[in-house]
């Protein structure tokens, strides 16, 4: 057994290894929100006037709507007016044309978080799309996809070259005014990713876009939005750190997901923004709305690992619009020290014989809440729908909270949704088990725990479940004992 | 039309003639309810519900004078209390029954001190505006107070029968009625509560009842609680049942929600000391046009307490029901066991149902489980039935029945079971040979 001592210098160790600063001289707009200010993030995009009145439209609603408080969640009120809106690092200012052109600084963020932009460092297969603060500083194989045909940009370039995709996909599957925090993001949304799959295309390769916050008292907007055209296939990949800060940073994103008739996207998420300490100080605020819109014989799959974030709020939902379209969210949800995460699904059932799948696994330690928080609703048209749900919450620790608010709504007689969910603890004797056999009880906590996140980790890319396993044991660090 | 129900209902509270001693009640109830809101779909807990229809329906100052026709459960012997249209009709009701509770309007001194601590504690501030209501509007009720040891012989039942009819010119009124039941330690005993409509009388009858009941059972006591809706299905119920488990207490109750245009029913049981458990099981079977919502709510305030809690509803036509159970255990709560279950079955395409089996959990050392479903009638067994020469609509009535039919052999007193069984095979079957096979039969 290791000492007491060791043990501590071990755990200090594996803290949360993403929480460096990086000093990149950067362009940040003063706190504040106004009209003025969202035209200054359009102009300063150089959109078109239709994007800008877009944005204004979605300010202006905003105005008339107030924080959602429905959620099991707690936090200081947020001050909209303290935060800055827009930061770019200064290099960016002439877009660079290659990745030779980049602030090595910039690239040497992104290698020290182990996601390598360098082509020829590149996993094999997977290209990259890196969000640092507000900007998209760098797409990799960028070359090989159009190729394929499949666009992959950031969201801004998008705008100029592929107007007509953008205005006819852009807010319609989260209008401007779908809730607070999509009204906030869809009036000062900074960059994101856009991918474009024609009809038919197999994307060649896995797409992913990894997202950085580095300023201080900014907020990132970003905005992502994919469209399957009829029967393509993606897969897309998402992850997200931050530095270490004692102030609490607003992330508000949004993603828009079309398949169109016979598309499948499989959308994978590893979250791990800042969590804050262990006394809760500082960390992410994470209010992101995700929702996709699955057309005939579309197939869109959610999986996500939460492990970061002071508070989560997130519910990537499908909107199973065509008949037979099909519905899954795999979710793992860690939350430690003082973490608070309110996550979900919705699956609104509209067409004939359309089929969800939802597992979520609750993971509560320290002095954290975790809760699900899940809709299924079966429209006065969804023949034949099929939904099961299990959603299970492990407890580690007497003063952590683990809750289950899952909503059924059913108006067709032969819709069949099934719920289940259960709550317990890593029982005395399975740990017992564990240490009968040599394996201390740290160990034993982390395995356990890894064998009841099976289920989605095996949803997930291979490398992503390697990060989302690893990502489990350190976040549990402490949990134990 | 919100407000002016609000205050409408405010005129009618303050125009009682008020206990005495109850009048610092009243008076709380009166200021708390005046400031109420009409909660309305933004509401959390009444998002599916809407209340407009109460809203709109005027009720008058009066209750007309009431013509018992009192409903009897043939072969339960118990003492029966019938209390038509708010008021207690002492020849309908059994004289024993009347001398084991006390009517708060008759409550001697010292009684009246026992109520006044007693009335209020369990319901603590757990209510919504509706037992603000009843609280503004109290000026009788019923005490039910079994001493130590002691064990009631028969249940008592308690009817409330509301009548009026609008062929007859009668106008819609309001009852608010109110029962408080404490069981002392060791105690045991059976109440119904019945509400009943009148079948006798012709025409709408949108009657409003607003019922109170709170109930506290002692260390060791044991309760077992019916309470049965068949109201008229143009009446509108809202029920408040709040109950506090003391030391191995144990409560087994069983709702029944099937008339009524809108029934409201909150449930609120709170595990206080430990050992004690909660048995609890329901029954709602909505139809045409009608409005049921259960909202229940269970404590484990402390360690070692057990619930298990079933619920089973049918929809049919355009009825709509909501059911939403929730169980919050506490940080304390450890080795609390706890599980729910809510089965529903929806007839057709225009019934809904809204369901949402809520866990809120801050202890670890706990098992709970959830579970619903929402389903049609399942086809492999249908087909069973039609292979052995049964109609397939005989073998969707005899289905449904089946999927209720499990609680009701469950209840602790036979023949409530059979008196609910025609009653409810009538409501699938419609035919009444099939009624008299199923009832016969099972």
């Amino acid at each position: 057994m290791a000492t007491n001592a060791e043990i501590e210098s071990q755990i200090k160790a594996r803290e949360y290894k993403a929480g460096f600063v990086t000093n990149i001289e950067s362009e940040t707009l003063p706190p504040g929100l106004d009209e003025d200010v969202v035209r200054f993030i359009s102009a300063k995009k150089g959109e078109p006037e239709w994007l800008t009145e877009w944005r204004l439209k979605a300010y202006r609603e905003w105005l008339t709507m107030t924080e959602p408080d429905w959620a099991h969640i707690g936090y200081p009120k947020i001050d909209y007016q303290d935060i800055s809106y827009y930061s770019a690092p200064k290099s960016m200012d002439d877009k660079p044309k290659s990745l030779d052109e980049v602030d090595p600084e910039l690239l040497a963020v992104y290698d020290k978080l182990g996601i390598p932009l360098h082509e020829q460092m590149a996993l094999a297969g997977v290209a990259v799309d890196a969000v640092f603060d507000s900007v998209s500083v760098a797409t990799t194989f960028r070359d090989k996809l159009e190729e394929a045909g499949v666009i992959f940009m950031p969201i801004s370039e998008a705008v100029h070259e592929y107007p007509e995709l953008i205005k006819k996909y852009m807010g319609s599957v989260v209008p401007q005014r779908d809730n607070y925090f999509a009204a906030l993001n869809s009036a000062v949304f900074s960059d994101g990713s856009f991918v474009y799959i024609p009809k038919g295309v197999r994307c060649p390769m896995e797409l992913s876009t990894y997202f950085r916050i580095n300023e201080a008292m900014t907020g990132q907007f970003e905005r992502t939005l994919i469209v399957a055209d009829e029967g393509s296939y993606v897969s897309y990949l998402e992850g997200c750190t931050a530095p270490m800060r004692d102030e609490n940073q607003l992330h508000a994103a949004v993603v828009e997901l079309v398949a169109l008739d016979g598309a499948e996207i499989k959308y994978s998420t590893v979250q791990n923004w800042y969590p804050g300490d262990e006394n809760g100080k500082g960390g992410i605020y994470n209010f992101v709305t995700k929702r996709a819109v699955a057309h005939t014989n579309a197939k869109v799959s959610w999986t996500q690992v939460e492990t970061g974030s002071a508070v989560t709020w997130k519910y990537p939902s499908c909107v199973l619009k065509g008949d037979n379209s099909i519905g899954e969210f795999y979710s793992v949800a860690l939350t430690n020290n003082y973490q608070q995460a309110d996550t979900g699904t919705k699956m609104i059932h509209m067409g004939k014989n359309t089929k969800s799948t939802i597992i979520s696994k609750g993971i509560s330690a320290g002095k954290s809440q975790n809760a699900y928080r899940g809709l299924v609703r079966m429209g006065p048209m969804a023949e034949g729908a099929r939904n099961f749900t299990q959603c299970d919450s492990l407890l580690l620790g007497d003063k952590c909270g683990a809750h289950t608010f899952p909503y059924i709504e059913s108006k067709h007689p032969s819709a069949v949704v099934e719920h289940e969910a259960t709550t317990s603890t890593v029982s005395d004797d399975q740990l017992f088990l564990c240490q009968q056999r040599g394996i201390d009880t740290e160990k034993a906590v982390s395995m356990i725990v890894n064998g009841f996140c099976k289920e989605v980790f095996k949803e997930l890319p291979m490398e992503f479940a390697v990060e989302a396993g690893k990502l489990l044991e350190i976040s549990l660090e402490g949990s134990v004992g | 039309m919100a407000a002016e129900f609000i205050a409408q209902q405010l005129t009618l509270a303050k125009n009682i003639s008020p206990l005495a001693w109850l009048t610092s009640t009243n008076e709380r109830g009166q200021q708390a309810f005046s400031q109420a809101e009409l909660p309305t779909k933004k509401h959390e807990d009444w998002k599916y519900t809407s209340l407009y229809n109460l809203s709109q329906a005027g009720f008058a100052a009066t209750a007309p004078e009431a013509q018992a026709h009192a409903p009897v459960i043939p072969g339960l012997s118990a003492h029966r209390i019938v209390i038509a249209n708010g008021e207690i009709d002492t020849n309908a009701s059994d004289a024993a029954a009347l001398e084991l509770v006390v009517r708060f309007r008759d409550a001697r001194p010292e009684q009246q001190e026992i109520i006044r601590g007693l009335l209020g504690e369990v319901k603590a501030d757990r209510g919504h505006l509706f037992a603000d209501l009843n609280d503004a509007s109290i000026n009788d009720g019923l005490f039910l107070l079994v001493e130590k040891n002691q064990r009631l012989e028969h249940p008592l039942h308690i009817v409330y029968a509301n009548s009026c009819s609008s062929t007859a010119g009668d106008e819609a009124f309001t009852v608010n009625t109110r029962l408080l039941v404490a069981l002392e330690q060791g105690a045991e005993a059976t109440v119904i509560e019945h509400y009943a409509g009148d079948d006798t009388v012709d025409g709408v009858q949108n009657n409003f009842t607003n019922a109170v009941t709170e109930i506290r059972i002692g260390d060791n006591a044991k309760l077992t609680h019916y309470r049965l809706q068949l109201m008229s299905e143009s009446a509108f119920h809202i029920g408040g049942t709040f109950i506090d488990l003391q030391r191995d207490a144990r409560y087994e109750g069983f709702h029944l929600g099937l008339g009524t245009a809108l029934t409201r029913n909150d449930i609120i049981v709170n595990h206080n000391v430990g050992g004690s458990h909660c048995e609890m099981n329901g029954v709602y079977v909505p139809q045409n046009k009608q409005v049921i919502d259960f909202h229940t709510c269970v404590e484990h305030k402390v360690a070692h307490c057990t619930t298990n809690e079933v619920f089973r509803g049918i929809m049919n036509n355009k009825a709509k029901a909501t059911f939403n159970g929730r169980i919050h255990i506490h940080p304390d709560a450890q080795k609390t066991l706890a599980e729910l279950s809510n089965k529903n079955l929806l007839l057709t395409n225009t019934a809904e149902i809204n369901t949402k089996p809520e866990l809120e959990i801050y202890a670890d050392d706990v098992q709970c489980a959830h579970g619903a479903t929402v389903a049609q009638l399942e086809e492999k067994a249908r087909f069973y039935l039609q292979s052995r020469g049964i109609s397939k609509e005989d073998a969707e009535i005899m289905l449904s029945f089946g999927f209720i039919n499990e609680l009701l052999n469950g209840l602790n007193h036979e023949e409530i079971g059979l008196w609910l069984r025609p009653q409810l095979a009538q409501r699938f079957g419609r035919s009444d040979d099939l009624s008299a096979q199923l009832t016969g039969e099972l």
